[in-house]
Order: C-alpha cells, then structure tokens, then sequence
C-alpha cells in the first residue's frame, strides 16, 4: 500500500496526518490558541500577512540576504577550499586557523558583526558569508586534497601540464565534494539567516517571528516557521536535482 | 610504421627503489637490469610484493629510483611523460568525460582543430571496437569496454612505450581472451614497446616474447624465458614447448615465498 502510493503521494500524506494530530492536540481541551493554535487560526494569520504584504517583504528581504550571503561564501569557500588542498604553503599556513574557526556557531559571531559592520544589511551579509564559506571550504579541501593518485599519474602520463591538469583532474574529481558543501552551506545560510535576523533587524523572517513574541502572536510565529521549513526543504529538493545533473557520474 | 631510427628503447641499469616502511626504508626493488628493445613485448610475473608494478613505477616515472638509473631512448625518466603510457588495472578513466572525451583528454596537447581532434577520438575508439559508442560515460560501460576505452586514450597520446599494470585482472576470462586479441593486434600495427605485468602465467605466455619471473624480499628478476618465434607459438598454440615455459614458471613462482600483500 505505502509502496503502492509511491514517492509523490508519500509525502503529502504524511503533512497530512501531521496537521491532523497538530490539529487534534490544539483542539484538546485545556490547550490555550495562545500557545498552540489550531490550524486555522494559522491560516488565517497566513492569509492576513499575505494581504497586507509583510509576508511578501520579509520572504523577498530574506532570501536576498541568504542569496548574497552564500554567493560570497560559496565563492571564497570554492576557491581557499581549492588553494589550501593543492598549495602547501597556503595549506599549512591556513588550515589550522580555519579548523579552530569552524567549531564557532554563528549566532556567537552576531554580536561582533554588528559591532564591526552596523546594524544594517553588511552584518547579516558577514554572518551568513562566514558560515556558508567555512563549510565550503572544508568540503572543498577535503575534495580537493583526496583526488585518486591515479587519475593525477593518468593525466600527467597523457601530457597534461599543471593548469589542464588543475581544471579536468583535480576539480572535477573534487567536485562531488564541493556540491555536498554548498548543499551544507545552503542549510547552513538559513541556519544563520535566522540568527542575525532574531537580534538588530528590522525586517525579515527571523524579525517577524521576533517581533510576534513581543506581541504573544503564536499564530504569525507558526507561519513564519512553517515558511521557513518549506523554503528550506524546497531550496535542499533544488540543490540535490542541480547537483545530480552537476556530478552525474556520481552515485547520491 | 618503418621508423629509421627504431624509438621505444627502453634500459634499467641496477635501478633500485625503497619505500620508507614503518621500521625504516624496505627495499621494494633490489638493484635490477632490465633492457626493452624497441617493438617488443616483454611480460613481468610474480608473486605480489615482488616488485613488478614497483619496477614499472619507475619506468613511467611515478616512483623515484633510490639507486641506478632508467632511459626512454637514451633519456632519463624524470617523471611522467606521454612518451611512456601507461594503462591501469583500475582503468584510472575520468569519470567525468565521456568515453571520446577521455580520449580527446589525451590528444590535447597535440594542438589539433576541435574537429580533428574528436575525429581522431573516434578513429582511436574505432580501433578498440567501440565505434559509436564515444558519448558513453565510463559509469555506462563494462570492465572489458572501459579498458579498450583506456587502451584507446593511451595509444591516442602516441607513446614510444606501453606499459600495462595487471589491466585485465579483473576481467572474465571469456573477456580478457578477446582483450588480448585486441592488443595483440593492436600492438602489432602500432609496433610500440610493451612490458607487460600480470600474475597470470596463461597470459604471459599467449602476449609476450620474453618473460621474466620475479620473486620477493627483495624485489628482483630471478630468471628470464625467451619464448621464440611467435608465428611458430601461434600455430602450436598449447605445445610442449609451452608446457615446458609454463612448468618452469610455475615452479619459481612455488618456490619463492608468497607475498604477504594481496
């Protein structure tokens, strides 16, 4: 039967009976709407923010910052991901630091952005950047610095030089690992998006559901949760169908 | 190919190797002579651990030589180079590319138009018998089709010397009869230098000229067998004269201490 539905209609099944029990237990009796309201209650809320267009607004200002954010992490991870693993020198002198940058979450890092780029948009860039780089970087290195030695003696057996051999051997074959830490740094965007939006913003996904608590209204914070769940497990669907047709030859 | 000069030379001259082991450096490969005519087909046997590919290494110029010295026609290996190819038991093709791609990888370097190029890819493919299928990825092949899809790139490249580590040990036997056909007749219009490694007696006696049988601690050449005239082989097939090569080898390869790798 679960086999027969198939892949597609799993999923929608499974929301489904989770709304029923979410429904169920805010319709229990004792359970105060303000705590756990009911399904309604939080498309009624959905439908209000919609009209009146925050929801709109805080969407398109988040995924701006999410977007600039991770391009310039992505880039720098890409590209000091790929110095460290094939330059020694830069490898020894980089590495270390950057290992002991990495354990450091970046809600920590929130504080002193704000100190160091204001309170505008540069200090949600700088949060989300420095996460989305520092896991780029470790899949790329990690990528870059295990190319099979075969495929190094094949292609320099052939008579690649140094740059051929650079951009048809070594990237390429780091490239599934490269993809697996963009797909991180993309989680880990809106992991950071939410934790520079929650302290000095003004506008935004993480600040509505902020400012919803000043005002007890669970069912705007729901929506934003919810909003924030689908945007992330839909940005995550896109990146692995892109990465499957990226690095076909290997098995995800 | 009637070359005025006869390219593909290829001379160890007491060539020794060590690989730093965890209680000092072992001798992977005693101090060895080994001479490769230009054209012939030379095959290397023995147990694992008695330095064959080691041996090979070091003509391709992947491993450093700790002592003596090798030449490609008269010039020290350095290191790698398209003069000397090499075709890997794990195949070692780019995932990544296609099967004309991995062949086109090796014909870079010759500055042909981006049409020659593929034409020539395809001509290379043609002779392995795999015409039409250059859009294949290596993913999509067979072990048998990958490997003419490496013999391919490697020839492509134009070496003076082919050398090949076990590359059909882990083939089918139904598969590895029809890839020796294949390079037999490969090798006998390309006329390039072959040393060939393998474990299997069958297959030393069927490819090459000459055989040499090595055994371990340390990794040297302990007897060499001249098979004679090949038409003359190809017509008795399964003789005594074969029989008598293959007793022999096997009981060196009895009597050396089994390698402890495998």
């Amino acid at each position: 039967m679960i086999r027969m539905l198939g892949r597609i209609g799993r999923v929608p099944l499974a929301l489904a009976g989770a709304v029923l029990l979410w429904w169920g237990a805010s319709a229990l009796p004792g359970v105060n709407p303000i705590f756990l309201p009911s399904p309604p209650l939080v498309a009624a809320a959905f439908r209000e923010l919609l009209a009146d267009g925050t929801l709109l607004s805080d969407l398109r200002i988040s995924l701006g910052r999410a977007a600039i954010g991770f391009s310039i992490g992505a880039v720098l991870g890409v590209l000091v991901g790929l110095l460290t693993a094939r330059t020694r020198l830069v490898g020894h002198a980089v590495t270390p630091m950057l290992m002991l940058l990495r354990p450091i979450p970046a809600i920590a890092l929130v504080p002193l952005a704000i100190v160091w780029f204001g309170i505008g948009e540069g200090s949600k860039h700088f949060v989300i950047a420095y996460t989305v780089f520092l896991a780029v970087w470790l899949g790329t290195h990690h990528g870059a610095a295990s190319v099979a030695g075969t495929y190094i003696r094949a292609s320099r057996s052939l008579g690649a030089g140094h740059l051929r051999e650079f951009f048809e051997v070594v990237v390429p074959a780091a490239a599934p690992h490269i993809v697996a830490g963009l797909r991180m740094g993309a989680a880990l965007a809106f992991l950071s998006l939410v934790a520079a939006e929650l302290t000095g913003a003004s506008s935004g996904i993480g600040f509505r559901i902020q400012e919803a608590r000043q005002f007890m209204q669970t069912d705007v914070m729901f929506v934003n949760l919810i909003l924030l769940g689908v945007l992330g497990a839909t940005l995550d669907a896109i990146f692995v169908a892109i990465s499957r047709r990226l690095v076909h030859w290997e098995v995800m | 190919m009637d070359a005025a000069v006869p390219q593909g030379a290829v001379l160890a001259t007491a060539a020794e190797i060590r690989f730093k082991g965890r209680r000092g450096p072992v001798q992977a490969l005693a101090p060895t002579d080994l001479a490769l005519a230009p054209g012939s087909f030379t095959a290397l046997i023995g147990p694992s651990g008695c330095g064959k590919s080691t041996l090979l290494n070091a003509i391709a110029g992947f491993a450093p030589l700790a002592g003596g010295r090798v030449t490609v026609d008269d010039a020290p290996v350095r290191g790698p180079s398209p003069a000397v190819g090499v075709v890997f038991q794990q195949y070692a093709l780019f995932p990544w590319f296609t099967a004309r791609g991995n062949v086109e990888f090796a014909l870079k370097r010759l500055g042909l138009s981006r049409e020659a190029r593929r034409a020539q890819a395809e001509e290379a493919l043609a002779e392995v018998g795999l015409a039409g299928r250059g859009d294949a990825y290596p993913g999509q092949l067979s072990g048998g089709m990958k490997q003419r899809v490496a013999l391919a790139r490697t020839l492509a490249a134009r070496p003076k010397v082919l050398l090949m580590d076990e590359p059909f040990g882990a083939l089918d036997a139904q598969t590895r009869a029809a890839m020796h056909e294949l390079l037999l007749r490969i090798w006998s219009t390309h006329r390039t230098t072959v040393l060939f490694v393998t474990h299997d007696v069958d297959e030393a006696l069927v490819l090459a000229d000459r055989v040499h049988v090595m055994a371990t601690n340390p990794g040297r050449i302990v007897e060499t067998l001249e098979l004679g005239d090949r038409a003359a082989r190809a017509v008795a097939e399964v003789g005594p004269e074969y029989l008598a090569h293959r007793n022999r080898i096997m009981a060196l390869l009895r009597h050396a201490p089994a390698g402890d790798e495998m």
